[in-house]
């Protein structure tokens, strides 16, 4: 583990873990609100984002590489969200469905909504829409896929303790 | 319907047959958890197998509607209303047109009123679709959920080629609807209307849906597994219905005929021809077929609503920006999972100065403490699919 | 709403009959339960009780008026000055208070009448109506986490929605949003940056009244 922290890994190898990577996110189902629904769509008959390697069954998030923010933060639900985060093994990826995850969305002056899930954990891709339709989930899910492929592994190691912004 | 009874008393009498010690201890569930539906929390006491005491705990999604509509003009709490109960959004918006029409001595016209009665009952079928996907999957009987959501987005298609939102459409005006996305002109004046075709293409869509019915009927309710943790288990009382303010297919599947479809004329419910669908014993497996039924009278009202729609306008004469006269109404709806209503309050202004919005939902959920006092552990999850919440509109 | 064919904007046909029957109605409830019809218009039915006669009152909506089916409860902060959205239409008129509703229905009919009590800001306190009906704990717990109204005998006084550390009561006009305060209405930024200020004889487009009219603030 040291050494490809250290040294990084040789370009094969370090294809390889990402191209094998990338085809199986196990993704932990974060549905908090409308956009659950439509990751639900999307999980269904006619989009089967199965087909891209997510694979939406994990009950823990111990077992997931992939969370799927979708939709309402609140200040009440935030540390479970944090707490959930936290266990989930490195690496780890973060995206965020919605306008509400994003920065609030309609519940911007709420005051009991929180601004946008990065306050409290890095997303790696924010999708927009209210909700996003089941398409722009699935780009969403194609866009962490390329950056995964172009992901350094030595760089993607050593920031584990990545804050939110 | 042929063995339960005997499957029953065996589950039921499991825990307290086996002579074991067994000590009190909490169990957590949620507040994400797979099977609640969303961020729903419940803090159980469990002697063994049998939940001795329950504390629901809720409010992770509570967003502050009922604030957020004091700072809100009455055009801009229409977005905001459809993502209080998320599956059937178009449902939430029709009570709050009332109120507001009803405040302001307006009145849609008719044919914006079938229209929005057509829009209702397809928000209802999807809304109970998901509903026959999700709690056969709690049961744990996968297939359902295909075929159901299968279904579910033939009718999302039809509904966004009218309002061009999937189920968030923002459709409805102050006194009427927005002109279709779609094109086909009815009168010379109406330069927008329904898209073309979207009447056949719903009444094909509609029987589809009832056979779409039959088939998660044959392929879910012949099932032993289905019936056994299904039949007889969390019966809701009448007195306890009404006490806790239970509404809906819930109400309906403990026996009572009400649905306020009959009584109230939101919308013009009274030229079609439908039954309210009615349970016997008030437990899940009459909750779940009263949702099954409801699609089917759904369709039918649909088809109704079709074949007799009226040409005319869409939108009644309003100003430009809309002020409500000083006034206080409730108009309530029968929306998918019960009753909805909204309690506005007007001080003459471009926005509210009270809105109360009572949901189905929350009120439906707060029967949990009662009903989930003294079951078996899995019955926790059985009763809570039935009852068939959104925490969206359990929390506002 | 009605089945009235015209599609004329004037007021059903059978609007002055339902009038009838709310204002019937409402005289009736009223009567049954000693109290006074505060409303009976736009089809709503509201009887206010006095205060001492909260309980009672509502027994006898749920035994003798046959009103059995709990609704819901709820309150409005009545008051002169709002930090806030539009107050109310004229503030010398209005009296400092709580007006604390419930709603009872019918499991029969369209029969529903929302009963109404009002409080003084300095003394919010009303007797729970969780023994009558076991669904007014949490409709209770939300108003007075909402409002800092107290409900005696509630058997469970915690708040429902927010996190137990939250500090004030959310729907009391006084109470402010603060990202309203941090930032302006987002929608207001962009309708100035309309082209509208390049071409003044051009009327903004309809949507851009809209936000712009939903500035609020």
């Amino acid at each position: 583990m040291g050494v490809i922290e250290k040294f990084g890994a040789p370009k094969p190898l370090s294809w390889l873990l990402n191209w094998s990577r990338k085809y199986s996110l196990w993704m932990f189902q974060f549905g908090l609100a409308c956009c659950a629904i439509e990751m639900m769509a999307a999980s269904g008959p006619r989009y089967d984002f199965m087909r891209f390697g997510i694979i939406p069954l994990p009950a823990s998030p111990r077992q997931a590489d992939l969370m799927i923010i979708a939709g309402t933060v609140t200040d009440k639900m935030a540390p479970a969200i944090k707490r959930l985060y936290d266990q989930m093994p490195e690496p780890k990826y973060v995206i965020s469905m919605g306008s509400c995850s994003n920065c609030g969305g309609p519940y911007w002056d709420s005051y009991s909504v929180t601004k946008g899930v990065d306050q409290i954990l890095p997303v790696d891709v924010y999708i927009p829409g209210c909700p996003p339709r089941p398409e722009a989930l699935m780009e969403g899910i194609v866009m962490l896929q390329q950056q995964i492929a172009k992901e350094d592994v030595r760089e993607k190691w050593n920031e584990r303790d990545r804050q939110p912004v | 319907m042929t063995t339960p009874p005997e499957v029953m008393m065996h589950l039921s009498e499991a825990a307290v047959s086996v002579e074991l010690e067994t000590a009190e201890m909490t169990l957590n569930i949620g507040p994400q958890h797979p099977s609640t539906h969303g961020v729903l929390r419940l803090v159980a006491k469990v002697d063994g197998e049998r939940v001795s005491e329950v504390e629901p705990v809720i409010g992770y999604m509570h967003r502050g509607y009922e604030k957020l509509t004091e700072v809100r003009t009455y055009p801009q709490i229409t977005a905001l209303v459809n993502r209080i109960d998320w599956v059937s959004g178009f449902a939430n918006e029709i009570p709050f047109m009332v109120a507001a029409e009803r405040l302001m001595g307006v009145e849609a016209p008719p044919r914006a009123q079938y229209i929005r009665l057509i829009l209702t009952e397809m928000a209802r079928i999807s809304s109970h679709l998901i509903f026959a996907s999700s709690y056969p999957l709690e049961i744990g009987a996968a297939t359902p959920l295909m075929h159901a959501l299968r279904e579910r987005e033939r009718i999302l298609d039809l509904l966004e080629s009218v309002t061009g939102g999937r189920f968030h459409p923002n459709f409805n005006r102050i006194g009427g609807v927005k002109p279709a996305a779609g094109a086909g002109a009815t009168t010379k004046k109406v330069s927008q209307d329904l898209p073309a075709g979207f009447l056949d293409e719903t009444k094909v869509a509609m029987e589809r849906v009832v056979s779409v019915c039959d088939d998660l009927d044959g392929l879910v309710s012949g099932n032993e597994i289905f019936q056994a943790r299904t039949k007889g288990v969390g019966v809701i009382p009448v007195d306890i219905a009404k006490s806790y303010g239970v509404s809906g297919p819930n109400l309906r599947a403990s026996g009572v005929a009400f649905d306020i479809r009959k009584v109230d004329d939101y919308l013009p419910y009274d030229r079609f021809d439908f039954d309210v669908a009615v349970g016997e014993n008030g437990d899940c497996w009459d909750r779940y077929q009263v949702r099954l039924e409801e699609i089917r009278q759904a369709a039918r009202i649909i088809t109704q609503a079709i074949d007799d729609i009226p040409s005319g306008d869409l939108q009644a004469k309003v100003p430009r920006i809309i002020k409500v006269p000083q006034g206080q109404t409730y108009v309530r709806a029968e929306n998918p999972k019960g009753e909805m209503g909204y309690f506005v309050v007007s001080e003459g202004g471009r926005i509210p100065y009270r809105v109360k919005i009572r949901t189905a939902s929350f009120s439906n959920l707060s029967i949990l403490q009662w009903i989930l006092k003294g079951i078996l552990i899995p019955d926790i999850i059985a009763i809570l699919g039935s009852l068939d919440f959104v925490l969206g509109d359990v929390d506002r | 709403m009605t089945d009235s064919p015209s599609e004329t904007t004037s007021p059903p046909a059978d609007a002055a009959s339902s009038a009838d029957d709310t204002a019937e109605l409402a005289a009736a409830v009223a009567a049954a339960v000693g109290g006074t019809v505060a409303q009976a218009e736009f089809g709503t039915a509201k009887v206010a009780v006095e205060r001492g006669n909260w309980s009672a009152a509502i027994t006898a909506a749920r035994d003798e008026a046959g009103l059995d089916f709990f609704n819901w409860l709820s309150a409005i902060d009545w008051t002169k000055e709002t930090t806030l959205g539009e107050g109310v239409a004229e503030p010398d008129a209005v009296e400092e208070r709580f007006e604390v509703l419930c709603m009872l229905s019918t499991l029969t009919d369209s029969r529903k009448v929302i009963f109404s009590v009002d409080l003084a800001k300095d003394d919010a306190s009303l007797p729970s109506l969780t023994p009558l009906f076991g669904g007014a704990e949490w409709h209770e717990r939300e108003t007075a986490e909402m409002f800092g109204i107290d409900f005696a005998g509630h058997p469970n006084p915690v708040k429902l929605y927010l996190p137990s550390e939250f500090e004030g009561h959310p729907l009391l006009k006084s109470f402010p949003l603060l990202s309203r305060e941090v930032k302006p209405w987002p929608g207001k930024v962009d309708v100035e940056d309309m082209p509208s200020t390049e071409n003044p004889e051009a009327p903004p487009a309809e949507a851009a009244a809209e936000n712009d009219d939903g500035a609020s603030e």
